[in-house]
């Protein structure tokens, strides 16, 4: 076996920090082998993470690491990718850390798809300050800030994430070891933000208050959990692993041009002098007349002339043409009432 | 070339000049304009980057990454947004990441009232993230001075590792004034962090030793660690001493005033000596203590309710009066009228 990812990983400083059982240990490991396989080092590669067990994963990298402030990790990656469009950015964070504190970074860098790869180890629980319930808590699930079960529906990566073309984002888990591997390298080699939610045990403060007794406990109730879908997929079921990708955005076809109404010619209309013009001013159920580029339109039907001698600073019964400057609207408003003569010079 | 020129624009060209290649802000009255002045730069000059950010906190962090990955960046915005921006002001005085952080004052708290100046953002900019930390402060009195602080932020940013903070106001980031910014000359200090990429380094807000490894548990470490840190801004703020004396020969009374503020009682000089800090934290105490020694009255005019006041009487060890210009009201008939009294003695 090839061993030699271990370069990636900073040994002297081991033992690592985290509890035995926990899958962090895997993410890492896993992350570093894809790094390695595809040749990225530390002259081109740089890890970022956030707060929390998962954010010890950067400390523990020989790359240059950035240890951000809770939640922020996602805009301190997408900076560094914009000053160094050369540097691979790998964000290695936990789902507390983006989904709930940093859940307005995951929008909009998200939205502003920078090409940036997330690792995200969801384990359904905030480990690191004792076990508190996350916003990706399954609802009913026992915590130490929720004895008697979460009372809410748990938020949704997969549906977030996939909002706006294109987007990957891919569900596996720490047990399925092959798809993890291969979800890794996928994500890794996307052009753009790629989002990979793993799905991660806490036997210490999660698993062992749900009932499991070990973490292999856990991966079998993973198993039981969810299954592998193959093949290229827009979306994914809360219960299927797999990569949900899509790269071109949506093509919107141009709207359809509205057909110009005939040109009236002038001639044939009825001659108005403004002396004329002043007496359809709307007042003892006469009709509504303005005039507009040499055209009179009868604007009775107007609902915001409606019983009115004028409609804010328009008068009825003038010739409006030099007010359109100032309107917030454009002359379709006016042409879409009919003509029913002609201003006489 | 000589034109008008407002505050905003003057800071935002200094910046430029200091070496700026990045700038993340959140729109916020009143530097709404050096958002828009620097959208429209980065369209004329792709090298410089520019990104909108979704709040003031993402703009705050976006700035120090950049700075950590080799961009000379600043930010802007004011009270408000710069109260979202503390988390990252600690943070990145503990990664050590230069950069610049423009607070335009307005009258607080919370939104307060957004048109109006102020100058209450004093503690703030030394208390408003967890722990201690002696950030380099800045406040200049004309859009001269904006250009000229602004570059030179930039400068004591990359002596002291650390976040540089340039102080406005609401009265200053709108002034117009006719300057010739080609013609100022400044001196630009080279960038003094290796960019990322270069090693297997790790920047992290937690307290660490020289390798980069998080120690958690040692207060030795910690004292070191803080120590270093406090001298290391000591040094840098050295350099910069920065301030305007206009002793008034006969005076018996010293007025203290900065920003807007000096402008306003700038006409008081030929009545009292005028002393104006320009490098507003670390506070000046030599020279405040050199300066104040020789008179019997002592008044601080300042935006806030004795902010800058209480910074002086712990310097001097000595009771200074205090003339609050509060809601953004700077008259300058009122203010003398409260210095009449300050010297009647019927006035706290």
């Amino acid at each position: 076996m090839d061993r030699s990812y271990k370069e990636l990983l900073k040994l002297r400083r081991f033992p690592h920090t985290w509890c035995p059982g926990c899958g962090i240990g895997a993410v890492l490991k896993n992350v570093a082998m894809a790094v390695k396989d595809l040749g990225w080092s530390d002259k081109n590669t740089v890890a970022v993470s956030g707060i929390g067990c998962s954010g010890r994963m950067s400390g523990y990298m020989n790359l240059d690491a950035v240890h951000t402030p809770h939640g922020r990790v996602l805009t301190s990656a997408e900076t560094i990718k914009t000053i160094r469009p050369d540097l691979n950015v790998v964000v290695l964070s936990g789902d507390g850390d983006l989904a709930s504190i940093g859940g307005n970074h995951l929008l909009h860098t998200s939205r502003r798809n920078p090409d940036i790869t997330v690792f995200c180890n969801d384990n359904e629980i905030y480990g690191l300050t004792g076990g508190q319930a996350g916003p990706t808590t399954p609802k009913g699930a026992k915590t130490i800030t929720s004895p008697r079960g979460e009372r809410y529906a748990p938020l949704r990566l997969g549906h977030i994430l996939t909002q706006h073309v294109p987007y990957f984002y891919a569900r596996t888990t720490v047990y399925h070891l092959n798809h993890f591997k291969k979800c890794i390298h996928e994500a890794l080699v996307w052009k753009g933000f790629s989002f990979v939610d793993i799905i991660s045990d806490c036997i210490e403060l999660n698993g062992r208050r749900l009932g499991f007794k070990t973490a292999h406990q856990m991966f079998k109730w993973f198993d039981e959990r969810f299954h592998i879908v193959e093949g290229k997929r827009d979306h994914l079921r809360d219960d299927e692993l797999g990569i949900a990708s899509a790269m071109e955005e949506e093509v919107v076809p141009p709207a359809e041009k509205v057909a110009e109404k005939p040109e009236i010619p002038l001639e044939g209309l009825k001659p108005f002098t403004l002396e004329e013009l002043r007496r359809f001013d709307g007042t003892a159920g006469k009709p509504i007349y303005i005039a507009y580029k040499g055209k009179v339109f009868d604007l009775s039907s107007s609902p915001l002339f409606q019983g009115e001698k004028r409609m804010r600073c328009h008068i009825a019964g003038k010739d409006l043409t030099k007010d359109m400057d100032m309107a917030p609207h454009g002359e379709d408003l006016v042409f879409k009432f009919p003509v029913v003569g002609r201003l006489k010079e | 070339m000589k034109r008008l020129v407002s505050g905003n624009e003057a800071i935002f060209q200094g910046a430029v000049r200091g070496g700026a290649s990045y700038f993340a802000g959140y729109p916020i009255s009143p530097t709404s304009e050096i958002l828009q002045q620097a959208a429209l730069y980065s369209e004329e000059n792709p090298e410089f980057r520019f990104l909108q950010a979704e709040d003031e906190i993402a703009a705050a962090i976006s700035t120090i990454s950049a700075s950590l990955a080799g961009a000379k960046s600043f930010s802007a915005t004011s009270g408000p947004g710069f109260s979202l921006m503390q988390e990252a002001l600690g943070w990145g005085h503990v990664v050590e990441a230069p950069c610049v952080f423009v607070n335009s004052m307005r009258v607080g708290p919370s939104t307060g009232m957004p048109t109006q100046p102020a100058q209450s953002d004093l503690l703030q900019i030394k208390g408003g993230s967890a722990g201690d930390y002696y950030p380099i402060a800045f406040y200049p009195n004309s859009v001269r001075e904006c250009f000229v602080l602004a570059a030179t932020a930039f400068n004591a940013a990359e002596e002291s590792l650390s976040p540089t903070i340039l102080l406005a106001d609401a009265f200053l980031s709108h002034l117009y004034e006719i300057v010739d910014l080609e013609d100022i000359p400044i001196d630009i200090t080279p960038r003094s962090k290796e960019p990322l990429g270069k090693g297997q380094r790790l920047f992290t807000g937690t307290v660490h030793d020289k390798m980069g490894n998080v120690k958690t548990n040692d207060p030795e470490i910690y004292r070191r660690w803080l120590w270093e840190l406090k001298d290391r801004h000591d040094r840098a703020a050295g350099k910069y001493p920065l301030f305007e004396y206009l002793p008034r020969r006969n005076s018996e009374t010293l007025l203290i005033a900065f920003g807007i503020t000096s402008r306003v009682i700038s006409s008081l000089k030929d009545r009292f000596s005028i002393f104006r800090p320009i490098r507003i934290y670390p506070v000046l105490e030599r020279e405040l203590i050199e300066v104040t020694r020789s008179y019997r009255h002592i008044i601080v005019v300042e935006g806030s309710d004795g902010q800058y006041a209480s910074w002086v009487e712990c310097a001097i060890c000595r009771k200074v009066m205090r003339i609050p210009c509060l809601g953004g009201g700077f008259k300058l008939n009122w203010i003398q009228s409260q210095i009449e009294e300050c010297l009647r003695g019927t006035t706290r």
